[in-house]
């Protein structure tokens, strides 16, 4: 008989019934017996020196029960510390300001209070005296002799310093008929989850126990990070999540109030609550991107690049947060620029510098700028040489016949065609055509521009990527699952994924399903808890799901098939090949009466010693492990057509198209989510989005309304099309997270360029507001 | 600076049942139907008007809960997504969220359903744009849109049918 797989449909989302009448668990949601509320003050200023802080009123408000400040924390809480990595200054800091605030919102002190209204009353009664010091608001102040030095201890704002030399580029740009020398600026943003940060501790004076429900993408990470910084012993440390509303990448490293708030529930002994308001999220939870390329390109008559010089600055903010350290970036850029095209020989320098802004995070698709730079250059590129973009990528990308190879950066290509791809987005989107309607627009005074991005994705990262990147094994630690027979047969999965708007409660469970052999609604996927759940660093991030929690699910749910079979063999006494297992039931080929419901193999797994396990022990249970091999790229290549006015400066996205390849997808509606998704954020990130400081250091986007984020009428449908390049691995699915953010900037920016050539307009930088498109444009 | 805790008594209709609320008189809508009532599908995302997350109606038409007083509920109806029942238009909405997957992480999702019913009560036919512009006060940083757009249509085309 045939079976129907559900891995490859798109099957309806386990998660939805729940979302869809207000019965989701987020961390606000929870709401324990005797439970307070806290709330933080903040610092107003970006540098300042703290000379006192007066508690008296503050603590004197009725309904105040606790407050604290580093002072009263030292000796009982340990300082933070972020991985560091050689040649990397990495700061130690306390949970709450120590004699020196280094951004506005910095959180100076906790108070805690019978509610959320009379924290933030009496947070207003505390006194702070500050001396103010010289602001560092951005990277060249930062670089310069004169400027005031955050961290007096390393006695400089340049943290990170890096060069390396890939092939001779002194003979290629000897040997170039052109020289390309652009700036490229990228202006820092913000993730901006609907759901801001927040937790819920509660730490058991009976039982030592303290249990901290938060929303978080690596429960793992946070446990052991609070287990250190707290002095409370991991046994007595329990991180539980619920349902999450978004993170892209925001939540994944510890936060300082995640420190000051659980310290404050030990001392107090009743659960406290901290629910992060808006303008903390968008001043303090953390901001990513901002860095600046100047990049050299020694190219020959048709474009080709013959050699590539990149000098690039990275502004991390005041503080490293606990998660991946700043040199990861800057790594991971110089390793991935070069893409899939040809290019050998490469010169990268990095610095990365400290400022009184907020930390530096991971933002989906962290490395991006390696692609926006890369396929800006190239329109650049194609434009010096008098040929059109598409040809010059062409030109520049290995063929099929020069791949697989490892990339000049010393990265395996492998399992794709890029030139592919963009063959195709380019006949999806009709170019050919477009040229002719672009110039007949144009004689009509209306201004049409197409835009195209190629980019490989690892996803995960890959062993020769780890490699070139020269540190850092986390992103490569293995992900475990387990899978348990309950008594009434049916299956619960514990992940260490942590999903937060993936569905993995979906396709980890089509995956159960189909490789067991039993329905979906018979397989529960556990995640959230680290009483439970398998331990991992990461949790979701990183587009490692597909594949590295899809293998672990994978192995432990074959591993329990061969368990079920091996009892029903045992049974019946009928060889484990006669055997199958369908829609529940184990099946003997060509015995239709032999038929065991999973509920029996349950109960005889649970009940019959020797049944299940030889060794006589009981049930069935089995865990297994995964990491890749080589070979986890997505491939895509993004195109969009625009219009911009040249009155008002506003774009218009006529069409906007991903070919994307990630393989076999497990369930295909997710994927587009994940792409249509991230095509917006990127978009944003051009047309609407900057986490805009003043230059001495106030931060100007605290509100949803001075940092925009795109709306349903601010953006076109997305087209997305698939590609399938290698269907024969093990493991066929490949992380999909990152890709659409990664894509949107460079095409898009592209688009906008090409629409505005006949103003002659450059765009070397990629916040695009009206009024700089006009600027740009020299329309005002 | 200390609040005096004036307090007010609030009658109001949620959800089809009435209640008599003792609260402070700076509470929000969104924190006594949260907090009072345990009504938790109403989030806040930014409590400052702009996301859109909690959304309910006030009398039929939609409000920010984070900016409404709870004061200014009394004598009113309000329906937060727990209260939009099983009738035509809230069974076709949601078949047509499962349907599109309209959803990622879910948070967006209460005010998402709130603007959407609201629209659908007033325009059974509407335009993509149309879906758009109303959908428009309404933030999602997950999906890029398209999926709860296309949810939208096929929840107002069923309905139509």
């Amino acid at each position: 008989m045939t079976i129907q797989r559900l891995t490859g449909t798109s099957v309806q989302r386990v998660e939805d019934p729940r979302l869809l009448t207000g019965r989701g668990r987020y961390v606000d949601d929870v709401v324990l017996p005797g439970m307070l509320h806290a709330a933080f003050a903040r610092s107003p200023h970006p540098h300042a020196r703290i000379v006192a802080i007066d508690a008296t009123a503050a603590a004197a408000l009725p309904g105040v029960r606790l407050v604290l400040t580093d002072a009263d924390l030292r000796g009982e809480i340990g300082d933070m510390t972020a991985n560091g990595s050689a040649g990397l200054f990495v700061p130690t800091y306390s949970a709450l300001a120590r004699d020196v605030v280094r951004l506005v919102g910095e959180p100076i002190a906790i108070v805690v209070a019978e509610s959320r209204h009379l924290a933030e009353d009496a947070v207003a009664l505390l006194r702070i005296e500050f001396e103010l010091l010289d602001p560092v608001a951005d990277m060249d102040t930062a670089m310069s002799e004169h400027a005031a030095v955050l961290f007096p201890e390393h006695g400089s704002n340049v943290i990170y310093r890096t060069e390396h030399r890939y092939g001779d580029t002194e003979s290629a740009f000897a040997a170039a008929t052109h020289i390309v020398r652009e700036r490229f600026v990228q202006h820092r943003q913000a993730n901006v989850p609907m759901e801001c940060r927040g937790g819920v501790a509660d730490y058991s004076p009976a039982t030592g126990m303290l249990e901290y429900h938060t929303s978080h993408q690596a429960p793992h990470a946070m446990r052991f990070t609070l287990s250190m910084t707290l002095r409370q012993p991991t046994h007595l440390l329990r991180v539980r999540c619920g349902d999450i509303g978004g993170s892209f990448g925001q939540k994944g490293g510890i936060g300082r109030e995640d420190i000051a708030l659980c310290a404050a529930a030990r001392r107090l002994g009743r659960p406290v609550k901290w629910i992060e308001d808006r303008r903390e999220n968008l001043t303090v939870a953390g901001q990513a991107r901002e860095e600046r390329l100047d990049v050299q390109a020694a190219i020959d008559a048709d474009g080709a690049i013959l050699g590539l010089r990149v000098q690039m600055v990275m502004d991390t903010g005041a503080y490293p947060q606990l998660g991946f350290p700043a040199s990861g970036y800057t790594n991971v850029v110089r390793s991935l620029l070069p893409g899939a095209y040809r290019l050998e020989h490469y010169d990268f320098d990095a610095l990365a510098v400290t400022t009184n802004k907020a930390t530096y995070v991971p933002y989906r698709g962290p490395w991006e700028v390696e692609t926006w730079v890369r396929e800006r250059l190239l329109d650049v590129i194609a434009r010096t040489a008098g040929r059109d973009p598409v040809d010059v990528r062409l030109r520049n990308l290995w063929t099929d016949d020069e791949l697989p190879r490892a990339s000049v950066t010393g990265v395996e290509l492998i399992r794709f065609s890029q030139r592919e791809s963009l063959v195709q987005a380019r006949d999806h989107i009709g170019y050919a055509a477009f040229r002719t309607e672009q110039a007949t627009a144009r004689a009509e005074g209306r201004f049409l521009g197409i835009g195209f991005a190629n980019f490989i994705e690892p996803a995960p990262f890959m062993p020769s990527l780890i490699k070139a990147i020269g540190f850092m094994a986390a992103p490569r630690t293995p992900q475990e699952a387990h899978i348990r027979v309950e008594p009434d047969g049916t299956l619960t999965l514990f992940t260490s994924q942590q999903p937060h708007g993936q569905g993995h409660e979906t396709t980890l469970a089509q995956l159960v399903a189909d490789e067991v052999g039993v329905p979906m609604a018979k397989v529960r996927v556990v995640h959230g808890d680290t009483q439970v759940t398998p331990f991992n660093f990461v949790g979701t991030g990183g587009s490692r799901a597909a594949t590295l929690a899809s293998g672990a699910v994978m192995g432990a749910a074959r591993q329990v098939r061969e368990r079920i079979l091996r009892l029903a063999a045992d049974l019946w006494e009928i060889d484990v090949a006669d055997l199958d297992i369908v829609d529940g039931h184990v099946v003997a080929n060509g015995v239709p009466s032999r038929r065991l419901p999973m509920a029996m193999v349950g109960v005889m797994a649970y009940t019959r010693p020797g049944l299940a396990n030889a060794d006589g022990s009981l049930g069935i249970d089995e865990r297994h492990a995964y990491i890749s091999g080589e070979g986890t790229w997505s491939q895509s290549t993004h195109c969009c057509i625009v219009e911009v006015d040249t009155d008002t400066g506003l774009v218009r996205i006529a069409r906007y198209v991903v070919v994307e390849d990630c393989g076999r997808m497990i369930n295909p509606a997710i994927v587009d989510g994940q792409v249509r998704g991230g095509v917006v954020q990127g978009i944003g990130a051009v047309l609407f989005e900057r986490a805009a400081y003043a230059p001495d250091g106030r931060f100007l986007a605290d509100t949803l309304s001075t940092y925009l984020v795109p709306t349903a009428n601010d953006v076109p449908h997305i087209e997305v099309v698939h590609r399938h390049s290698d269907p024969d691995d093990p493991v066929p699915f490949r992380g999909v997270g990152e890709g659409g953010a990664i894509g949107a900037p460079a095409a898009l920016t592209n688009a906008i360029e090409d629409a505005l050539a006949p103003f002659g307009a450059k765009i070397r930088e990629q916040y695009l507001p009206p009024d700089r498109i006009l600027e740009l444009a020299g329309l005002l | 600076m200390t609040p005096a805790s004036t307090r007010v008594s609030v009658r109001t209709n949620v959800n089809g049942r009435d209640h008599e609320i003792v609260v402070d008189a700076r509470r929000t809508l969104a924190e006594v139907v949260r907090e009072e009532l345990a009504l938790t599908g109403t989030h806040l995302g930014c409590e400052q008007g702009a996301c859109g997350a909690c959304t309910v109606l006030l009398d039929g038409v939609s409000a920010r809960a984070c900016l409404t007083l709870a004061a200014r509920a009394d004598g009113r109806r309000v329906v937060t997504i727990e209260g939009l029942g099983d009738g035509p238009l809230a069974a076709s909405l949601r078949q047509a969220c499962l349907d599109h997957f309209a959803f990622q992480c879910g948070f967006c999702t209460p005010g998402m359903l709130i603007a959407a019913t609201e629209l659908l009560t007033e325009n059974a036919d509407p335009s993509v744009a149309e879906v758009r512009e109303a959908l428009s006060g309404n933030l999602c940083r997950c999906t890029g849109y398209d999926s709860i757009v296309a949810a939208v249509m096929a929840a107002a085309e069923a309905l139509r049918s």
